[in-house]
């Protein structure tokens, strides 16, 4: 990490406006991560732009000086990827909840995987939908009791981590605000990923959450990928210990393709220089219409 | 919480004094922070401390400024804000809607406690005999302040029974 | 052959010379998939291209992928083709059973021609067409003649391009040397079993002549450069020259040939096409990249504008350009995949929750397709809003041949961009006379600011104001005003003080234009007003046009009689207007528009007759 060695700081991406979130709010954390590795990575914020879907974690655009699209419920990826192909240089990032990603919008999931655009995807997982009042949400464990599971969840729930592995994204990780540190890394990890990367943070809901999913207690349960001596090249070692995902909290990079791909973009720009010297100029493009 | 980046055994005077400057600035935005947080959740008596806290953090920055001063005059620092993580700046989780006036300032007592252990260690970890006496004061002062924490937790009457859920708000579907 | 004029008879000047004297032919030929109709048709088109006439060629399918039914209809013309057209003056069936599914687009009358198999083994006078003797039917062992002459039956549609040579004198060199370069890499031996069939087909017409002979008359623009095209191609080139270079969209019938002419050609002028996972997911891309300062587009058919709907309230909400072409099909759902309709107009106007009001413009041919796709695009940023372009199925899928037209006639208007004074403490949906704010995208310095669909004040900061809700609204609103007051958006064909009317809007439109010509050779003082912009609803334009009118209908495809309504909200129509609306899939006839206004005046003579009675 090379904190403090670009012309950026932190404060330089964080906007006047005033969370809506609820004091105590995993996402205070989550938006200071990244703060800091978009002041690691040193982009101007006019060149960044920020998409998220709806959603407490969705309004998270707004509290940067990035330009931000606060779009619609599961559709940031589209909208994303939109963006990036139509001006690859710029940093483009996505952002949402486990109900914008992972219901609604888990459709998109494995097309952004496949098409590999470099786009980083963040994703605050707390296990419930904060901003309706507390509704089931994708990830919520069975049998969990919320305002739309009276007498429990009757189903399994998602695994982020796992899914995402499976699609074959180039690079996942987790990370909590336990480790401000850590987190603000792995999101600069992610974002320098040549590559689409998906982050899953574990950010509790101080309104709706349960106790054992609060900061305390996830302070108790965390453990490093690292300190398991976890090889970040092996995705089916990674999809093992995802499959933990509920059970356990492990905190860091599962997978990172240790050799990146072309992006989608690098193929786009390919095919873009290929066929540039067959183009009428549009003003004659009728030509390609003509009886011969 | 922690630094990074930092190499304690060859950190320079300069360099410990900037550092602790960044402290508290963290911490004293964190707390400005905090208090628009209970501002917003109608919560007058926390906000009301977490802007004392606000003052405290500004004058033990000021004291430190004006020490760096004197031995640095106007040299540009060379270590960022964006390299120090909650170091006596209270966890983001600290704080909660309706918290009490006494909550708050367990939280603001318990950063005191944080930030002294992280003085204690640093004073260990550096070989400069200057930096080990700065970090030394500095973490002395931190008793000095949980001191002051303590007096306005003293002054406190006892906190309205029951725990938050028992007051509940119209929460407000989005 | 339309029902313009005298009828058309060559003479047999006795010397066994045949003089043409046809001007316009309708053929329809139907079969199954294997057959090559469409195929046949094609050709046709082209070779009547190559020698100068005006042509258009629609197709119709069966449900099947492969094999099933199908149809095709070309009508060519010396002069310019308005529709394409009503009863067949040829009809050529290679089974009856095919012919028999195609009755509405392949409509055989008393004038008409009619060709048919041999093999199927049924006499000419026991045909199974009901209610109708053509004019002519003629037993033809097509698929004989192709085993004869090529050694297959496939050459039987070269066979029916060898008959029409024959009987009706187009493409006697042309066709073949379509075909040669058609099958050029397939080897000379194919190309000279075509060409043994064509002279088969040509010899038998020569040997079998009409007894009313049909010969069209020689081109006078022959040589003159042609451009052959349908809807959708028209539709993706406009695009492009309008500045488009990003589309996002998904496959849908029958607009996906749009997504194909990007995935072929936008590569070439640095732009991008996202065939998406789904159609949110292709509009989504779209309203992305109008975010990031680049001209977009979606194309979709009715299922894809209900999945669309959300999408385009966000992006009318945050004012980004945006173009969606809707190319109307049956409905509603699934609907008829394949048929053509104009029932998406309520969709196009009104859906989306909130007050949205989003500009709808059509086309009504291939031809004013590229116009009106340029026009979206320039409203889209000059207004900055998502514009629906409704096309429909017939426009899109139709191909017809065209004058050249002359790009440099159009202006292609840009969005407006922040600067200098602008960019300090930038604000995104600042209040200005026109109510159009300048608008920033990514990488632009100064210009930051967030996009959303929640309400905003001017910076774009989110707020649940009143007040500030209500400023927005009318801006949003507000700032498409000037659209009314667009008169080269509105056509007025005809005298402009005439008491008849009619309106249409779309496809529906060629076929009152040419009703308008037969109407008025037959003495009937009519006009027609062709609207490009269907909403807003410009009243002024309407208002105008109704003026002198007594008597009028509104001619549309829609079960509801969607368009007429639409007017009604918006405006008082004189009480002898009324809606002519019929359910898609069963095409209007210019003729029977004819007769309509027929009635109509009628009932206006009378009504003058009633008005001048001496009071008793």
């Amino acid at each position: 990490m090379t904190n403090g060695t670009t012309e950026y700081q932190a404060k330089d991406y964080k906007s006047d406006l005033k969370p809506i979130w609820c004091p105590g709010c995993g996402d205070f954390a989550v938006v200071q991560g990244i703060y800091r590795a978009l002041a690691a990575i040193g982009r101007p914020p006019h060149e960044i732009a920020f998409v998220s879907g709806i959603g407490c974690s969705s309004r998270i655009p707004g509290y940067t000086t990035a330009y931000g699209f606060n779009s619609v419920h599961g559709r940031s990826l589209p909208i994303a990827q939109g963006i990036k192909m139509a001006n690859p240089d710029l940093l483009v990032l996505a952002a949402g909840g486990d109900g914008d990603g992972f219901s609604i919008g888990g459709g998109h999931l494995p097309h952004m995987v496949r098409r590999n655009m470099d786009i980083a995807y963040i994703v605050m997982d707390n296990q419930i939908y904060g901003l309706t009042k507390g509704q089931l949400s994708p990830t919520s464990a069975k049998g969990r009791t919320t305002a739309t599971s009276r007498y429990g969840s009757l189903e399994q729930p998602v695994n982020p981590l796992l899914y995402m592995l499976a699609y074959g994204a180039g690079f996942v990780a987790q990370a909590a605000p336990t480790d401000l540190a850590g987190m603000a890394s792995i999101i600069e990890q992610a974002i320098r990923y040549p590559g689409f990367a998906f982050v899953n943070i574990q950010s509790p809901c101080v309104t709706y959450g349960e106790e054992g999913q609060q900061i305390k207690a996830l302070k108790a349960m965390g453990v490093t990928l690292d300190s398991l001596g976890h090889n970040s090249g092996d995705r089916l070692a990674a999809m093992d210990l995802a499959s933990h995902y509920g059970e356990k909290l492990h905190l860091g990079i599962f997978y990172k393709n240790p050799e990146p791909p072309p992006t989608y973009g690098d193929l786009v720009k390919e095919r873009q220089e290929l066929l540039s010297k067959d183009a009428l100029p549009p003003e004659r493009i009728l030509d390609l219409f003509i009886k011969k | 919480m922690t630094i990074i980046g930092i190499d304690f055994a060859k950190l320079t005077l300069m360099d410990a004094l900037d550092l602790a400057i960044l402290i508290e600035d963290e911490a004293r935005e964190r707390y400005e922070e905090f208090a628009h947080q209970m501002d917003r959740t109608h919560t007058p008596e926390a906000a009301k401390f977490f802007r004392y806290m606000v003052e405290n953090e500004t004058k033990h920055g000021q004291e430190i400024t004006k020490r760096r001063a004197e031995h640095f005059g106007s040299a540009p620092a060379t270590v960022s804000p964006d390299l120090l993580f909650d170091v006596e700046a209270p966890d983001y989780d600290a704080t909660r809607a309706f918290m009490s006036a006494r909550q708050a300032m367990q939280a603001a007592l318990s950063s005191e406690h944080k930030a002294h252990r992280f003085f204690e260690a640093a004073a260990a970890a550096v070989q400069d005999d200057d930096v080990r006496t700065l970090f030394q004061d500095l973490r002395d002062e931190e008793l000095t302040h949980q001191a002051m924490v303590e007096a306005e937790i003293a002054k406190l009457g006892p906190d309205d029974p029951g725990t938050l859920e028992d007051y509940p708000d119209d929460l407000a579907p989005q | 052959m339309s029902d313009v004029g005298p009828a058309r008879k060559g003479r047999d000047m006795g010397s066994g010379i045949i003089v043409p004297s046809c001007r316009d032919l309708v053929f329809g030929m139907a079969g199954s998939g294997g057959d090559g109709i469409v195929s046949a048709g094609d050709s046709l088109l082209q070779a009547a291209a190559a020698e100068g006439y005006h042509g258009v060629m629609t197709k119709s399918f069966g449900s099947q992928i492969r094999g099933g039914e199908s149809s095709c209809r070309v009508r060519i013309s010396t002069t310019p083709i308005l529709n394409p057209g009503g009863n067949l003056d040829v009809a050529v069936a290679l089974n009856w059973e095919d012919f028999l599914k195609f009755g509405a687009e392949l409509p055989v009358s008393g004038t008409t021609v009619v060709i048919y198999e041999a093999a199927t083994g049924i006499a000419p006078d026991q045909i199974p067409l009901v209610g109708v003797t053509p004019r002519q039917v003629i037993a033809c062992p097509m698929t004989q003649m192709a085993k004869d002459s090529a050694g297959t039956e496939r050459a039987k549609n070269t066979v029916v391009l060898g008959l029409i040579a024959g009987w009706f004198g187009i493409g006697a060199v042309a066709v073949m040397k379509g075909i040669r370069k058609k099958l050029a890499k397939k080897g000379e031996e194919l190309v000279e079993a075509n060409q043994r069939a064509f002279d088969a087909g040509r010899a038998f017409a020569m040997e079998n002549p009409l007894t009313v002979s049909m010969n069209i008359v020689a081109s006078d623009t022959k040589g003159n450069v042609k451009l052959i095209t349908d809807g959708n191609d028209m539709c993706a080139a406009a695009a492009i020259f309008a500045g488009c270079r990003f589309f996002g969209g998904y496959p849908i019938t029958p607009s996906t040939e749009i997504m194909q002419f990007f995935t072929d050609h936008v590569w070439k002028y640095g732009g991008s096409v996202l065939q998406a996972e789904d159609e949110i997911a292709g509009i989504g891309a779209a309203v992305g990249a109008s975010f990031a300062g680049v001209k977009s587009m979606t194309a979709t058919s009715g299922p894809g504008l209900s999945l669309k709907t959300e999408m385009m309230g966000l992006a009318s909400i945050a004012e980004l350009p945006l173009v969606i072409i809707d190319v109307q099909r049956g409905g509603p759902s699934t609907g008829l995949p394949t048929k053509t309709e104009q029932s998406d107009l309520f969709a196009a106007c009104f859906s989306a929750h909130g007050d949205v009001v989003r500009p709808v413009l059509a086309p009504t041919s291939v031809a004013d397709t590229f116009r009106i796709t340029v026009e979206a695009f320039n409203i889209a940023e000059q207004y900055q809003t998502p514009v629906i372009v409704l096309s429909d199925q017939e426009i899109s899928q139709r191909k017809e041949t065209l004058d050249p037209i002359d790009t440099s006639q159009f202006t292609i208007i840009d969005r407006l961009e922040p600067t200098g004074s602008d960019l300090v403490d930038y604000k995104r949906f600042k209040q200005t006379d026109s109510h159009i704010s300048p608008i920033s995208h990514p990488g632009m310095q100064g210009g930051t600011y967030l996009a959303s669909g929640i309400e905003h004040v001017e910076s774009g900061a989110p707020t649940n104001s009143g007040t500030v809700h209500k400023r927005m609204n009318t801006k949003r609103v507000k700032k498409l005003d000037p659209l009314k007051d667009r008169k080269d958006l509105f056509e007025v064909l005809g005298n402009a003080d005439a008491p008849l009317a009619m309106v249409a809007w779309g496809s529906v439109a060629g076929v009152c234009r040419e009703a308008l010509q037969m109407a008025k050779a037959e003495g009937i003082n009519v006009k027609l007003l062709v609207p490009y912009l269907l909403y807003p609803v410009a009243e002024g334009a309407y208002h105008d046009f109704f003026d002198s009118v007594q008597k009028g209908l509104i001619i549309e495809q829609t079960h509801l009689a969607q368009y007429f309504k639409l007017l009604r909200m918006h405006l008082d129509l004189p009480a002898g207007v009324r809606s002519v609306a019929r359910d898609g899939a069963n095409p209007f006839l210019p003729r029977e528009i004819v007769a309509m206004l027929h009635r109509l005046l009628s009932e206006l003579q009378r009504s003058h007759e009633d008005n001048l009675q001496p009071q008793e």
